[in-house]
């Protein structure tokens, strides 16, 4: 065996997202998926099931890494048993993450390594990247008589570039606020090692998809193994205690001639009503209401129509700014923030879901609204199943006091 | 209707008769052709030719009003779903219009009407002086004046930004004058053809300087210093220097009044500047300096000095036209309706020296029907035409009614503009 090829293997090891895996590991990465988490789950089925049981933990807790793995053949394995549970699980915020936290993990373990190998995976990624083993000098300035020359061994193609900072929003990875000559960038080891976690955040993200029959099938066929059964179940556990608290992308939706005003918090209840009246909107009242009727999937003319009674009301202005912010895909804000900005109406509608919160039966606890469209979904839940003994929701009478 | 068969006719017999020089767009059986005619105010989009023969045979039956191509590649071009026509990726198209930006020569030949008041004047403006009306009616001139400012930008383009920042080779530049108020880049390139519109945006941003951040590039306040750029880094610092530096040695003190009025900087800072312009440069060019202090300029007046810089070194490009990735552009050896004008081709070495208004070179020349023996009677049909100086001539200014014998091109032109009619 090569001198190359064992690097290469030693890299996939540690980077199994590499896409020389599946040259270098066709016997494991073409391998039938019942096939091979058979076979895994056969032997030291508990270890594995820990291991992954923590990281999913870590993810839905919004940590920043992992405890890494050796070294070794069963780091890939890992990898890929990853990626296909991510596909069956077929959540969006379980996607999501997951990706923030391998790709966060990555960038620690990316971060320490020399040069040489930082510019292997660069190569095994196919992105144009020179590496340059005396530093070259791309910036110099001035402070206090003192000169500041900023030097780096890495340099990449500006096309590369634009793809691996496509997502990352900010200023400093804008390429009009970077050096570049020759059709290269100048970078630093440590933006690079970013561009590198981006990339990796990105090979997660790129497994979301649509249920259809194929996910359907291989969630049934893997399933059926228990072992790997025990281990999905678990995280579906994990996943029902977490989610109320942070996944605020609902699957409840607008349907046409279905009227929903009567499950809004009073945050959303007093902007509509504003706006019923024809009175003026504040730019942050607007910019929530569209954020909020977006993720109850409000078709566009609905949201435009809402504002059609505002005195500065355009319609292709406002089709253009609703479309805009449904480009953006921003949730809206929460409980917290609505507080902040002087847009909470809990008080002043005397709203006891938002006032006292509700009784978790998941928790044994009662707990707060933290996020209006969880409030939603709490009313929704409560009405669709019958339950509403008017203890939570706010009477009707007094939802409308202020009218 | 009367116009609109001449120009169709003659339209139909230029593309006839000089079908050998229509060129070929790479991967034609690949792009979209798009139409406008002349009898309804249509786009016939999502149109594929399996070849350049077919696409010559489909515009001299039709002798369309305009035609473009796309920028993009497509599995099956014709296909009306946008979705479905499976992309290939995109050339990277630029367009310089005078449309975009101002030119001291719109005040003499750019009238505008507001539909609100009735009122009118000279120049561009983007709500009308008297009443304050978005409403505008516009009639925008062009002039050898303008159409330079728009090959300068194009040069600027190609030789301050593409090629030294980029490194793009100039084989796979692709020039044309539209046949109207600017120039077309295309760059065909397989790297540059798989950015996304996003991706496309970030260029856009470089090329123009939009959403630079001063402070990024060192620009920063310390105590009461000003640290400003020092002219050796590889990135927009160095342009912003550069532009500074051409300022204070080659313009007059006039000039460097009139810019930073302009650009909002008070009269005292003004003439603070040019009391330190000598101090200034030194700094600027020293490599062991860079305090920017002139009194009257605070952070926020060097950024709003800063902020012109960059917009007098960025290019004056149609940002939504580089960002769109299913964009269609003018046919080059197409006619321009509005002008009657041909979308002319042009290699590097022929950009420099090309006057689309008085080009000399037979092969270049753009303005195809010339002819000074052929008169043509017509009758002005707009309130008021400016001047046009075309081959060298000075025809109008005319008002309407004026009835008014030129030569074929200037009739063509001026029927193509809609303020001309046959008599």
């Amino acid at each position: 065996m090569s001198e190359k090829i064992d690097l290469q293997i030693e890299l996939l090891q540690h980077y199994p997202w590499l896409p020389s895996l599946k040259e270098l590991y066709h016997h494991i990465a073409s391998k039938d998926p019942h096939l091979f988490i058979s076979e895994l789950f056969s032997e030291k089925a508990d270890s594995i099931k820990q291991r992954f049981l923590k990281l999913f933990a870590n993810a839905f807790e919004n940590r920043e890494s992992f405890d890494h793995f050796p070294i070794n053949e069963s780091n890939i394995n890992f990898y890929l048993v990853l990626k296909i549970l991510v596909y069956i699980l077929n959540t969006d915020a379980i996607t999501n993450r997951v990706a923030n936290l391998y790709s966060k993990t990555m960038y620690k373990e990316l971060s320490q390594e020399n040069d040489y190998y930082l510019y292997q995976i660069c190569q095994d990624l196919n992105l144009d990247v020179k590496y340059y083993q005396n530093s070259i000098q791309y910036r110099i300035r001035i402070i206090k008589d003192k000169k500041e020359l900023s030097k780096t061994h890495f340099r990449i193609y500006f096309i590369d570039f634009l793809k691996l900072t496509s997502n990352l929003q900010d200023e400093y990875r804008k390429l009009v606020n970077n050096p570049i000559s020759e059709g290269y960038i100048f970078i630093l080891k440590q933006n690079l090692v970013r561009l590198l976690q981006e990339y990796v955040r990105g090979k997660i993200l790129e497994i979301k998809g649509k249920e259809d029959q194929d996910i359907t099938n291989l969630r049934e066929t893997l399933l059926k193994i228990p072992h790997f059964k025990d281990l999905y179940e678990h995280i579906k556990n994990l996943w029902e205690l977490k989610k109320e608290e942070f996944e605020y992308s609902i699957e409840i939706e607008f349907k046409d001639g279905e009227r929903m005003d009567h499950i809004f918090p009073p945050c959303i209840i007093h902007i509509l009503r504003q706006a019923q009246e024809g009175s003026n909107l504040t730019h942050t009242e607007r910019l929530f209401l569209v954020f909020f009727l977006h993720s109850l999937k409000y078709p566009i003319k609905n949201i435009v129509d809402v504002f059609s009674t505002l005195p500065d009301f355009d319609r292709e202005k406002t089709t253009y700014q609703v479309n805009f912010a449904k480009n953006k895909g921003y949730t809206p804000h929460s409980c917290e923030t609505l507080k902040s900005l002087n847009l909470c109406k809990a008080s002043e509608y005397s709203d006891e879901l938002c006032l006292k919160g509700y009784y978790s039966k998941k928790h044994g606890e009662e707990r707060k609204i933290k996020h209006p469209l969880f409030y939603v979904q709490y009313m929704h839940f409560k009405s669709s199943n019958k339950q509403y003994k008017n203890t939570a929701k706010p009477k009707k009478e007094k939802r409308d006091a202020k009218s | 209707m009367q116009n609109h068969k001449f120009l169709q006719r003659i339209f139909q017999a230029y593309y006839k008769e000089k079908k050998d020089s229509i060129p070929a767009v790479s991967s034609i059986s690949n792009r979209e052709f798009a139409f406008i005619p002349w009898n309804k105010e249509i786009m016939m989009r999502h149109i594929g030719f399996e070849d350049l023969p077919s696409l010559k045979q489909y515009i001299i039956k039709l002798g369309p009003r305009h035609m473009y191509s796309s920028g993009a590649l497509y599995e099956t071009p014709e296909h009306t779903n946008m979705d479905q026509k499976g992309f290939r990726g995109c050339d990277l198209i630029v367009d310089i219009d005078v449309d975009h930006f101002y030119t001291p020569c719109k005040t003499d030949h750019d009238i505008w009407t507001c539909k609100e008041c009735q009122s009118s004047g000279k120049g561009m403006i983007s709500k009308c002086s008297q009443c304050g009306s978005l409403k505008l009616s516009t009639l925008n001139w062009i002039c050898k004046e303008c159409l330079n400012i728009a090959k300068n930008e194009i040069i600027k383009l190609i030789y301050k930004f593409l090629v030294p920042d980029f490194n793009i080779n100039l084989e796979k530049i692709h020039i044309a004058f539209s046949g109207h108020r600017g120039y077309h880049l295309k760059l065909e390139d397989e790297k540059i053809r798989t950015l996304t519109s996003n991706e496309r945006r970030e260029l856009a941003d470089y090329l123009t300087g939009n959403n630079i951040s001063f402070e990024i590039l060192g620009f920063q306040q310390i105590q009461s210093n000003i640290y400003g750029f020092t002219g050796n880094s590889f990135d927009w610092s160095r342009k912003i220097v550069n532009k500074i530096k051409e300022i204070l040695m080659q313009y007059s003190d006039d000039q460097i009044t009139d810019l930073l009025t302009q650009l909002g900087i008070s009269q005292n800072a003004i003439k603070s500047f040019i009391d330190s312009r000598e101090h200034f440069l030194y700094t600027i060019t020293s490599e062991s300096h860079n305090i920017w202090n002139i009194e009257h300029f605070g952070i926020k007046t060097w950024k709003k000095f800063l902020e012109g810089i960059v917009k007098q070194v960025g290019v004056e490009i149609d940002e939504p036209v580089i960002i769109d990735i299913h964009r269609l552009i003018r046919y080059p050896g197409s006619l321009h309706g509005k002008t009657g004008f041909k979308v002319q081709e042009l290699s590097l070495s022929q950009l420099d020296e090309f006057l689309p208004l008085n080009e000399n070179d037979d092969a270049l020349n753009p303005i195809i029907f010339e002819s000074q023996k052929n008169m043509q009677k017509i009758k002005i049909n707009a309130p008021e035409v400016p001047r046009t100086q075309i081959k060298g001539e000075s025809y109008g200014p005319y008002v309407r009614d004026e009835i008014i014998e030129v030569p074929n091109h200037i009739a063509i032109f001026l029927i193509c503009k809609e303020v001309a009619t046959l008599v």
